[in-house]
């Protein structure tokens, strides 16, 4: 067949087409919660995204493959955004439309354009890990719920373990931050600077231009900084190669850690055995032995129904969806209880996720209390390190800081209440 | 300023760009056959870079088979691009060609992540990642080979252009019309010219995968290469060589001196400050070729 410009012209548009129409999950049912899930698949979050779904799509497998929750099945709608904003609206306009009462759209800049849309809406939009950290204020984001702990959060469970782990102080000890340029890479630093200042410790930013795939400039200055501890935010590229070049410049992997952007993918870049030791900050158990996971493997897996490759089933980020699909279903088994008949609205959905009470996923995740005024969860995780075939928890759940986090989150949700930026 | 850290950060630089200048050749190489900037350069060391993963990872080849392997079906890939598409567009303004380059390198960044994944993939060269120190001073061992394996790639290719091949693609540069009619082959001399330069960038991309990891940002280099090739001028290997080396040293000191001072973010002004600067100063770069054309 030749191959004429029309033809190629007409193949890209409808393969460009193909990529909109989202993915249905279950049959429409009678009882039916419509979940919306635009996200990042071809462009920015790449590195996150098909593990996060897979995640997500079969534990909700799981759910409807036992009949639902109190006779309500889930559907969740799958499509992409590329980290587009323009196309997340419409995404969004088109679930509402549809009657989606919750969408997560796992990007940052997405979620911050969608802020005053699910607002004024009443829809629920889940920022787990990305979004605006003062949205943890349900006062100010009443349907806005990050549901785990936002980067300020992650600083001050790093920076409480590098206490514990020097007896107790770390007053005239250096910590090094090695960040993308971005909001996101940004994000951390008033945690860093106000702990600094309480802690009596040295802070260091060495800020590097994104995506990160050149830090060979960068890692010298932060080794003849001679920090205590090195503290890597990016993602994608940026964290393989922030790694590779802490290797390279001999940095002592033990005193050496990230966010919760770190997989046994970026792992197996860098080398499984160069790696040894570096920490990592875990919202969610990772692995194969928590009796979710167990379950999806037998019940959803096993049966070849998996959304995806099941040699990715209980890495870090498959675990990450597992567990923000828990969360979800949590919170409408929460609101069948509180309103059995529905109707189902973002409002009947709101209640029962802000009344989601020590709810743990069956040991996946810590205990998390999800309240009208706190749409964090409560802010535990818990310390891993690479023991260079998976991640082991160094510490137990835990919360640390939290009064210097929650200043941050007051400080800026007021200033949105004031502004609305 | 620590001393150390300014040599440091000199001769790692040094290094980076003649990783960055082996892209830039294949930019060179194009220019100087069919007067065309191929703005899809960055796309093909992804490309490369890719199939060398593919044939690693996925078929199981010894990573020393994958490479040259990976470079004939590149070479492959770069003469089809010119025969499909390259050579459907003469006649056609230089402008629709240049963009025809850049759908290019939109199509094959959506494509090959789309087909192997999007997150970062390993290429290991085998290149130890611990560190070198010579007294106080840490070198790179990736740099080091990536560097000198770019600067041996780079002088070929300056040999290359004295071969009779090389004369030939040349004249071809000069004028098409007038080496059709002393009998060159002119399509098959622009068609090798893009075999080659998709070789040159699998290499570039191999060498920077090992770096980095494989993913589409190996694609980003372009734009580190497309200041190289201006700066050098568009028409010069030994250009491409010089711009390598100061470019790659201005990004690096600007990074140690100025990111401190302004908070970060000036590594990758540089490129964009330096393409400016030599578009107004000197479009013809630091050792390219000045064209007058007659109105």
């Amino acid at each position: 067949m030749k191959l004429t410009r029309r033809k190629l012209v007409a193949g890209t548009a409808l393969a460009a087409l193909a990529t909109q129409f989202p993915v249905r999950m279950a049959l429409a049912q009678d009882k039916q919660v419509l979940f919306s899930f635009p996200q990042d698949f071809t462009k920015i979050y790449t590195f996150v995204t098909s593990e996060y779904s897979q995640g997500q799509r079969d534990y909700i497998s799981l759910v409807n493959g036992r009949g639902g929750i109190n006779g309500y099945k889930i559907v969740a709608e799958v499509s992409d955004h590329a980290n587009d904003q323009p196309r997340a609206i419409e995404a969004y306009e088109r679930a509402k439309s549809q009657g989606a009462v919750l969408i997560d759209p796992l990007s940052t800049p997405v979620a911050r354009a969608l802020v005053p849309r699910v607002l004024e809406d009443k829809i629920n939009m889940i920022t787990a890990f990305s979004g605006r950290s003062d949205a943890a204020d349900g006062t100010v984001f009443p349907y806005v719920l990050p549901m785990s702990p936002n980067y300020w959060t992650q600083a001050g469970l790093l920076v409480d373990y590098f206490k514990q782990q020097d007896g107790g102080s770390l007053q005239g000890k250096t910590i090094c931050f090695v960040h993308i340029d971005t909001p996101f890479g940004k994000e951390p630093l008033p945690i860093f600077e106000n702990l600094a200042a309480r802690e009596g410790f040295t802070f260091k930013a060495f800020p590097y231009t994104p995506p990160g795939n050149d830090q060979s400039a960068i890692w010298p200055q932060v080794r003849r900084a001679r920090p205590d501890w090195t503290v890597f935010w990016g993602a994608a590229v940026g964290q393989t190669v922030a790694l590779t070049e802490a290797v390279r410049n001999g940095l002592d992997m033990s005193r050496v850690s990230s966010s919760v952007w770190l997989s046994e993918s970026d792992m197996d870049v860098v080398g499984r055995d160069q790696t040894v030791g570096v920490m990592k900050v875990e919202p969610c158990a990772s692995g194969r032995d928590p009796k979710v996971i167990q379950d999806i493997l037998a019940e959803v897996v096993g049966k070849g129904q998996g959304a995806g490759p099941e040699d990715k089933v209980g890495t870090s980020y498959y675990n990450y969806g597992v567990m923000m699909a828990a969360l979800m279903l949590e919170g409408v088994r929460r609101a069948t209880e509180i309103a059995p008949d529905g109707p189902v609205t973002g409002d009947w959905l709101n209640a029962g996720l802000t009344s989601i009470t020590d709810f743990t996923a069956e040991g996946l995740i810590p205990p998390t209390t999800v309240t009208p005024e706190d749409h964090q969860g409560g802010g535990m995780g818990r310390i891993a390190r690479w023991n260079g075939e998976k991640f082991e928890p160094a510490t137990d759940w835990y919360q640390a800081n939290q009064d210097v986090v929650w200043e941050q989150i007051h400080k800026y949700s007021a200033e949105f209440k004031a502004t609305g930026k | 300023m620590d001393v150390i850290l300014l040599a440091e950060l000199a001769i790692n630089g040094v290094f980076v760009g003649l990783m960055y200048a082996l892209l830039a050749a294949g930019i060179v190489l194009i220019y100087k056959t069919s007067g065309i900037a191929n703005l899809a350069q960055g796309a093909l060391a992804m490309t490369g870079a890719y199939v060398v993963v593919m044939l690693a990872g996925g078929l199981g080849l010894s990573m020393w088979l994958a490479i040259p392997l990976a470079m004939a079906v590149m070479f492959l890939v770069g003469a089809l691009i010119e025969r499909v598409a390259l050579r459907r567009m003469i006649g056609q303004p230089v402008i629709m060609v240049i963009m025809l380059t850049i759908g290019l390198e939109i199509f094959l960044r959506g494509l090959l992540p789309g087909l192997f994944g999007a997150s970062v993939k390993r290429l290991d060269l085998g290149i130890p990642n611990a560190p070198l120190f010579l007294g106080d001073l840490l070198l790179s061992r990736a740099l080091l080979i990536g560097g000198g394996v770019s600067l041996a790639l780079i002088v070929l290719a300056i040999l290359f252009f004295n071969s009779r091949l090389g004369v030939i693609m040349r004249a071809v540069s000069d004028n098409q019309t007038a080496s059709w009619s002393v009998g060159i082959r002119v399509e098959r001399a622009i068609a090798i010219a893009w075999g080659l330069s998709a070789t040159m960038a699998t290499t570039s991309g191999v060498l920077w995968g090992a770096t980095q990891g494989v993913d589409w940002s190996l694609s980003l280099l372009l734009i580190k290469a497309l200041a190289i090739a201006i700066l050098g001028g568009l028409d010069s290997m030994v250009g491409v060589l010089i711009a390598g080396v100061l470019v790659g040293l201005a990004e690096s000191m600007a990074t140690g001196i100025l990111d401190p001072i302004v908070g970060g973010g000036t590594r990758d002004v540089v490129a964009s400050v330096i393409i400016v600067l030599t578009l107004l100063l000197r479009p013809h770069g630091l050792f390219g070729r000045e064209h007058i054309e007659r109105v």
